[in-house]
C-alpha cells in the first residue's frame, strides 16, 4: 500500500544512524535523509563505529545495510537486541539488503530488524518504511532464540489443540457451545438499567 | 526451553512524526530525489569502475568467487539506492549465478563473463530501450538457472 503523499511527516527532531560500509551508497543515503527533512545522522561505515554511535548516543532509528566489513549487518542487530544498553535496545531498525545469500537467509529473518527493504528501492518506499516504524505497534518478543519485533503483524491465535507462548493467547476457533443459549428473559436482565444503591 | 517475553515499546519516532510541522510525504519524497539526483552522476562513474574491476577478474581469472561476489554486490547496493532497476536484476543474477557456484564448489568462468559483459552494455545503456535491455536479463537468469539453488 502506497504512502498517501498528503499524510505529514515531522522528522526534524529524529535522530538517525545509518550504517553503510559504501561511501557512494552512504552519500546517497545521507542525501535521501536530508530530504526527508531529518537534520541529525550519525555515519558508520563498520559494526564496530555503528556500536560505537549506539553507546554514546540517543537514537530515533537506524538504518543499516546488511554488509560490512567487520560484521555484517545481522550480528550487529542482534548484538543492538540483546547486548546494546537498555535505552538503545528496542531501537527501531531498517535493514537494507542487495543479495541474500543462501548462508544469509535464517540470519535475516532472525536478526530482529522492524522492517527489511530490499535494493532497488525509492526514496519513497523508503520513507514509506520509515512510517510504517513509526507506526509500528507491534510489541518486542524476547526469546532464547531471538529478540526483536513480533513476526507475526496479525494475531490468529495458536492453532486448535496448541498451547499458546502467550498468557493472554486464544485459539480464533470457537467451537460448540458448552452451555444451552440463555433465555430471552435473562438477556433481558443483563440488559435492564438497574438503580444503583449509593 | 524458558518461556518468551513480550515487551511493549513506545517509539519516540512515533511522536516525532506526528508532531506539528514537517512536510508532507510527497514532498520528502520530492526533496529527496532532487537531494539524490545529485549524486547519481557520481554513482554511475564508480559503477562504472567497479564493472571495469570485474571485466579485470574474468581477464586474469586469479580472484576467488568471494571477491567476485563482493563486487557484485557492491555494484548491486549502489544500483540499488538510485532504482536501476535492470542493473539491479543483472546484477542479482550474478551474484546468485557466484552463489550457487559457490554451493557446488565450482567456478565457471564463462558464465560469470557473459554477466559482466551484460553489465557494461546495461551501464553504458542505462534508460534506453527497456524492453530489449529486459531480454538481455532474462537471458542471464537462464545461464543461472541452469545451476540448481
Amino acid at each position: 500500500m502506497a504512502l498517501d503523499p498528503k499524510i505529514r511527516i515531522n522528522l526534524d527532531r529524529s535522530v538517525v544512524l545509518l550504517v553503510e560500509q559504501n561511501a557512494q551508497a552512504m552519500d546517497a543515503l545521507t542525501a535521501m535523509f536530508r530530504g526527508f527533512g531529518v537534520r541529525k545522522q550519525f555515519k558508520a561505515t563498520s559494526g564496530a563505529e555503528a556500536m560505537h554511535v549506539v553507546k554514546t548516543q540517543e537514537l530515533d532509528l537506524i538504518v543499516a545495510d546488511a554488509a560490512m566489513p567487520d560484521m555484517d549487518g545481522y550480528d550487529f542487530i542482534r548484538w543492538l537486541r540483546r547486548d546494546a544498553p537498555d535505552a538503545s535496545r528496542f531501537t527501531p531498525v531498517i535493514m537494507l539488503t542487495g543479495h541474500a545469500a543462501r548462508s544469509m537467509v535464517e540470519k535475516s529473518r532472525d536478526c530482529g530488524a522492524n522492517f527489511v527493504v530490499a535494493r532497488p528501492f525509492t526514496p519513497e518506499l523508503l520513507l514509506q518504511r520509515v512510517f510504517w516504524v513509526a507506526k509500528d505497534e507491534r510489541q518486542m518478543v524476547v526469546a532464547e532464540n531471538y529478540v526483536g519485533p513480533d513476526r507475526r503483524f496479525k494475531n490468529m491465535g495458536p492453532p486448535l489443540g496448541v498451547k499458546g507462548r502467550r498468557k493472554d493467547d486464544l485459539s480464533t476457533h470457537v467451537g460448540a457451545a458448552t452451555a444451552p443459549n440463555m433465555d430471552q428473559s435473562d438477556i433481558d436482565m443483563l440488559l435492564k438499567p438497574m438503580k444503583a444503591q449509593l | 526451553m524458558s518461556e518468551a517475553q513480550f515487551v511493549k515499546v513506545k517509539y519516540r519516532l512515533t511522536e516525532q512524526v506526528a508532531t506539528p510541522g514537517g512536510m508532507t510525504a510527497g514532498m520528502a519524497s520530492d526533496r529527496a530525489q532532487r537531494e539524490l539526483a545529485a549524486h547519481a552522476g557520481d554513482a554511475m562513474k564508480s559503477i562504472g569502475a567497479m564493472i571495469g574491476r570485474l571485466e579485470t577478474m574474468v581477464r586474469d581469472q586469479e580472484v576467488s568467487l568471494d571477491t567476485v561476489y563482493n563486487e557484485a554486490s557492491t555494484v548491486l547496493d549502489i544500483a540499488g539506492l538510485f532504482d536501476k532497476r535492470v542493473l539491479c536484476d543483472a546484477c542479482y543474477s550474478l551474484c546468485e549465478l557466484v552463489d550457487r557456484q559457490r554451493a557446488h564448489n565450482r567456478l565457471d568462468w564463462a558464465s560469470i563473463g557473459v554477466h559482466v559483459n551484460a553489465l557494461r552494455l546495461l551501464w553504458t545503456r542505462d534508460g534506453q530501450d527497456p524492453d530489449s535491455l529486459k531480454s538481455v536479463v532474462d537471458g542471464l537468469w537462464t545461464i543461472t538457472d541452469r545451476l540448481a539453488p
